[in-house]
């Protein structure tokens, strides 16, 4: 498992300028990026996965300047979940989690030990009575936890999940999250629910306005921060619902 | 179901062999039915089963690389710009065998110009993508046009060509195409894995190890290859490859390593039919041109679609 290092990297689209000295995660962290819409947790996401060219500055996996990775490489060292991601045409949901083990296919087709790991997939995701319906034809939370089988299926060390809760009820999102953190991957997470976040994760990086605001751990997490992030009164302690699994 | 297919498709072969403005008897050739079968009917029904095919390949290309159900050669503007290159070529003079490529150049030009204007942020517009198509289609149109009224003499043929149809076939030209096609299929069955993650988002294809730009660019090539030979031989014969994929579709289900297959095969089937009953339907000999019952056919089938599918559509 390689070490993710960021270096000075900088993005400019128009008049959004992200701006990121200095980063490093270690394999099997847990990472929540947190920060108000468009402060840049998706352009990070894709900055780090090499889906669009930075202005400056590098990636590294390893030893290794993400840029000299080829394609196919890559998909073994980290996977994407999108926060959009659709299917075109009626591919059944085994099919759409069978996609997942392309980095590790043999030839043109998939082996009998492929089939046997994404049905596995998706039983540990509760899906298997769907298995043979189109992706297509599932609600929102179900297409969110087919997805989320179809990138863990690939087995890379390295996870980024955009928002991996959107969409789901709180029991789905609940069981996903306490089997993300019992997983050895590293993950690395945008993730707008802070409650949920802050008992699930270890470090969380704050975003403002395409910068990094703070680089802290569960412990450090203040009011005092999260009101500086995203601009609200931040108070704990109170009545609120409190949902256990 | 396989075998149906099969059976349907040998059938439609056959029948097609035998009928026509003069009808043959099998068990009883006389010279002349011996003549018409091997000289004329026969390389023509093998023409259109290729041609058939090879749009019918195309249109379940195009419309995974370009992600709507919609696309084929003809809604995506290949076809027109590719017979706008064509056109020009017969009319200018340049030399017979190199209309197909001029044909791929504009074909390519096309297509490119469609893709560019609907994709933003790594996604397709279907919407955009459609709207694109029919602004080249008349831009296109617009041009041939011009080029009939401008090249008074090659007029009847520009014409006559432009409907589409199978009038003048050779064995040479039967080879050309199915090497082409031959090719084409070969290439595209060997990335049939890759080309189904283009049924994902291009982010998640993408980080699954498939070079989407790198893909999606070699497919429009072959493809639109396909498209142009088989217009600059034909004309224009929409819709096959709009219709075909959708009943593989639903037929052996999306997974490309059967839909590229069936595709072509239905596609066969169903140019073959409509080539046959473009002959037959006049009585007296007359032909239509194919390209008006594959049109009528083709348009009844877009318009359900658009009917039965509209939400997803309006939504993608």
């Amino acid at each position: 498992m390689a070490e993710l290092s960021v270096d000075k990297l900088r993005f400019r689209r128009g008049h959004f300028t992200l701006e990121l000295d200095r980063l490093q995660i270690a394999p099997g962290e847990k990472v929540a990026i947190l920060g108000e819409n468009g402060c840049g947790k998706t352009t990070l996401l894709q900055l780090l996965a090499g889906l669009l060219p930075p202005s400056g500055g590098q990636v590294r996996y390893g030893n290794a300047p993400l840029q000299k990775i080829p394609m196919i490489r890559r998909a073994r060292l980290f996977a994407l979940l999108p926060q959009f991601s659709d299917v075109i045409f009626p591919f059944s949901v085994f099919e759409v989690v069978l996609f997942g083990r392309f980095p590790h296919r043999q030839g043109n087709a998939f082996s009998a030990e492929d089939r046997q790991l994404s049905a596995e997939m998706l039983a540990r995701f509760d899906l298997e009575d769907l298995a043979e319906r189109p992706f297509n034809q599932l609600s929102g939370g179900e297409k969110r936890r087919v997805m989320l089988a179809r990138v863990l299926n690939q087995q890379a060390p390295l996870l980024y999940l955009d928002e991996p809760n959107a969409g789901l009820d709180i029991r789905h999102a609940l069981e996903i999250f306490s089997l993300l953190r019992d997983r050895p991957e590293t993950i690395v997470a945008p993730v707008h629910d802070i409650n949920l976040a802050h008992r699930f994760f270890d470090r969380f990086l704050l975003l403002k306005e395409g910068r990094l605001l703070a680089d802290v751990h569960r412990a450090q997490l203040t009011p005092a921060l999260l009101t500086e992030t995203y601009n609200v009164q931040v108070a704990t302690g109170t009545a609120a619902f409190l949902f256990q699994h | 179901m396989k075998r149906l297919l099969w059976f349907l498709f040998v059938l439609t072969l056959v029948g097609s062999c035998l009928l026509g403005s003069t009808t043959i008897h099998p068990f009883n050739l006389t010279a002349v039915e011996r003549d018409i079968l091997f000289g004329l009917r026969l390389p023509r029904v093998l023409f259109s089963a290729v041609i058939g095919a090879m749009l019918g390949l195309s249109g379940s290309v195009y419309q995974l690389t370009l992600k709507n159900p919609l696309a084929d050669s003809f809604t995506t503007g290949a076809a027109s710009s590719a017979a706008l290159g064509a056109v020009l070529a017969i009319a200018l003079g340049i030399p017979l065998p190199l209309v197909p490529l001029v044909a791929l150049l504009t074909g390519l030009g096309g297509l490119l110009l469609v893709y560019r204007l609907a994709r933003r942020d790594g996604f397709i517009n279907p919407v955009s993508m459609i709207l694109a198509g029919i602004v080249m289609n008349i831009v296109a149109s617009a041009v041939i046009s011009f080029s009939k009224y401008y090249f008074e003499d090659s007029l009847s043929s520009i014409v006559f060509w432009l409907m589409g149809g199978f009038f003048v076939v050779d064995w040479g030209k039967l080879l050309v195409c199915l090497a082409v096609f031959a090719v084409a299929y070969l290439l595209f069955s060997r990335r049939a894995l890759q080309l189904n993650l283009l049924a994902l988002d291009e982010h998640s294809a993408q980080t699954l190890g498939v070079n989407v730009h790198r893909l999606r660019s070699f497919a429009f090539v072959i493809a639109t290859l396909l498209v142009a030979v088989a217009v600059s031989h034909t004309g224009i014969i929409g819709f096959v490859g709009l219709i075909v994929p959708h009943i593989a579709r639903s037929l052996f289900g999306s997974d490309m390593r059967h839909n590229l297959f069936y595709s072509s095969l239905l596609g066969a089937l169903l140019l073959t039919a409509a080539d046959t009953l473009a002959r037959i339907i006049i009585p007296g000999g007359a032909e239509l041109p194919v390209g008006i019952v594959t049109a009528l056919l083709g348009g009844s089938f877009f318009l359900y679609l658009l009917q039965t599918r509209r939400e997803r559509f309006w939504h993608g």
